[in-house]
């Protein structure tokens, strides 16, 4: 399979295909990267994707994002250690951006980018108290006073 | 996050799995503390308990954290435990968990045998295990294992074994198809007879005089530190075997023929000759070969290599691309013969990276030719990195020899670099 650097004769282009934002914009992906999800890939498989595919789910901003990161994964030759970088790049994002990713990662089955984004949500959480939970997702507490007091005495230990 | 569906919240909350963090998500929301049954994993720190303060029972702790999870795969425990904490947990989780990683800890404790039952035999309730992992193990007592069917990876880190408890152990593994024993004390002969494994790697402490018996038709990869007598005769598998000694003779190999052999390294203090010059002829198809062995010798005695004619051994190794040879076993090799009647159809075909040390100026003028000819007659040599270490003398013989490595390096400075 060429890479998207090498040059493409013109008897044989890249076969693309098109997807389909919640706000109308549409998206021109390689067959190659899309197959990285597993919902696109078996739509491709039963030849559905040869019109523009409808994403009702996921906002043009967020599907620009995934075609990208789809893109980069399909690109032979990349070195581990750089792919890991431009990772922990792309999860550089705020919060509401990243639970996109998750939402449209987990929609579109893509298992390693659905992977990335929850781990990283995941390392958020690490060595904090569950007041910087709160503050950090924007969460409330939704325990009573007394069910909160039984919890922190159950769990005493991890507060030490 | 308000917005993502329970399902996903669960998901995400299956990535934390110090058990620290999941005890403080327990008291985030409602929410979380619903979705925390389903994590898969979870996994206990050294200093869990350290400020614990008495209050409570580290055991109870652990028990009720597993207690709450339906369905657990992996336990990793680091912080200190009893054996009936152990029975404990394992008695929750014997069907689904997967994999287990315990910091056993018994090393200081002498009385560890007395203790019934000991924490080695309670692992044996967790049948299904896929994947053993044990830290700090005192195994002089034959564990009261059954069978463990599904054990694909054993290992054990820093342990003190003995022969009986090791050969009964791995017996209960009949499945293992990766096995690690590393800084083990103790052992004087091991017999391995596991039909799937492909991966082994055996590290023995103290006199570096243990014996190795390994059947195993499919392995693909062996790493072994400490031993002096090594057989292993179903080999057409093997891909990558390393073969080390720090601290005693290497006096007797017995492989099969080292058909796919593709990367061998031999290292040590002392190798017999026989030794040396057997695992030399059997991996002629080696790509890659590392050499560091100090000395030759079949008895106490520390003798210098015999010469190894540079044409000889570069004709029976013809596939060679990575060449990594060090001190003593670089001074060996020369041209007896060769510069007299060099073929002049002689190559070293494939040689592309020379890694070489050089430790002392005597023999300067044969180890300057050995540099010149792996020049002139690697064909494809990409790069060859010269390491020059500690050069003993304070005669200027070192400081002529350092001259003349320094003048090959500019004369050959596209390929050549000194380090």
């Amino acid at each position: 399979m060429s890479s998207s650097s090498s040059s493409s004769s013109p008897s044989c282009p890249k076969k693309m295909i098109t997807l389909k934002s919640s706000d109308g914009e549409t998206f021109e992906i390689e067959e190659i990267a899309a197959l990285q999800s597993k919902t696109l890939e078996s739509m491709i498989d039963e030849n559905c994707a040869s019109t523009p595919v409808p994403l009702p789910n996921i906002t043009g901003k967020i599907l620009a994002k995934v075609v990208e990161y789809c893109t980069k994964h399909a690109e032979v030759g990349a070195d581990a250690e750089s792919l890991r970088a431009w990772d922990a790049e792309f999860v550089s994002v705020d919060h509401p951006t990243l639970f996109d990713y998750i939402l449209a990662a987990n929609f579109l089955e893509i298992p390693t980018l659905l992977n990335l984004a929850c781990q990283s949500v995941a390392d958020m959480v690490k060595g904090k108290t569950p007041d910087e939970i709160h503050k950090i997702f924007n969460i409330k507490s939704t325990f009573t006073p007394e069910e909160e007091e039984e919890l922190r005495r159950e769990n005493q230990w991890a507060f030490d | 996050m308000d917005s993502l569906p329970d399902a996903i919240v669960q998901y995400i909350l299956s990535y934390v799995d110090n058990a620290r963090d999941i005890a403080v998500c327990n008291c985030v929301s409602k929410r979380w503390k619903d979705s925390l049954p389903y994590i898969r994993r979870l996994y206990f720190p050294r200093n869990s308990f350290e400020n614990n303060a008495g209050r409570d029972n580290p055991d109870n702790v652990v028990w009720r954290m597993i207690a709450s999870i339906v369905q657990l795969d992996e336990l990793v425990v680091y912080c200190p435990f009893s054996s009936a904490g152990l029975a404990s947990w394992l008695s929750l989780v014997s069907s689904s968990l997967r994999r287990l990683e315990l910091r056993m800890d018994n090393l200081a404790e002498q009385q560890a045998c007395l203790e019934t039952p000991s924490k080695l035999d309670c692992i044996g309730a967790a049948k299904d295990l896929e994947s053993l992992k044990l830290w700090g193990v005192l195994m002089t007592c034959v564990p009261k294992w059954d069978i463990f069917p599904k054990l694909r990876n054993l290992e054990i880190v820093g342990a003190r074994l003995e022969g009986p408890a090791l050969s009964s152990a791995i017996q209960a593994c009949p499945n293992l198809t990766s096995l690690l024993l590393l800084g083990c004390e103790g052992v004087r002969s091991v017999s391995i007879d596991l039909p799937l494994l492909e991966h082994c790697k055996l590290d023995f402490y103290g006199l570096g005089n243990c014996s190795l018996s390994l059947t195993s038709p499919k392995i693909e990869s062996l790493e072994v530190q400490g031993c002096s007598w090594i057989r292993v005769r179903e080999t057409n598998c093997l891909r990558n075997l390393s073969i080390s000694n720090n601290s005693g003779r290497v006096y007797m190999v017995d492989f099969g023929k080292l058909r796919a052999l593709e990367f061998l390294s031999i290292r040590g203090i002392q190798w017999c000759w026989d030794a040396v010059s057997k695992m030399l002829k059997w991996a002629s198809e080696v790509k890659h070969l590392y050499m560091k062995v100090e000395f030759t010798g079949d008895y106490e005695a520390l003798q210098p290599f015999p010469e190894v004619d540079l044409v000889d051994f570069f004709n029976s190794h013809p596939k060679l691309q990575k060449f990594d040879v060090h001190g003593a076993m670089f001074a060996a090799l020369c041209q007896k013969n060769s510069l007299k009647n060099i073929d002049t159809a002689f190559t070293i075909p494939c040689l592309e990276e020379v890694a070489i040390t050089v430790r002392s100026p005597l023999n300067a003028e044969q180890k300057m030719g050995t540099l010149e000819s792996l020049v002139k007659y690697g064909k494809s040599l990409k790069t060859m990195v010269i390491k020059i270490l500690q050069m003993k003398s304070s005669h200027s013989s070192a400081d002529d020899f350092f001259d003349e490595i320094c003048r090959f390096t500019y004369m050959n400075r596209k390929l050549v670099r000194i380090e």
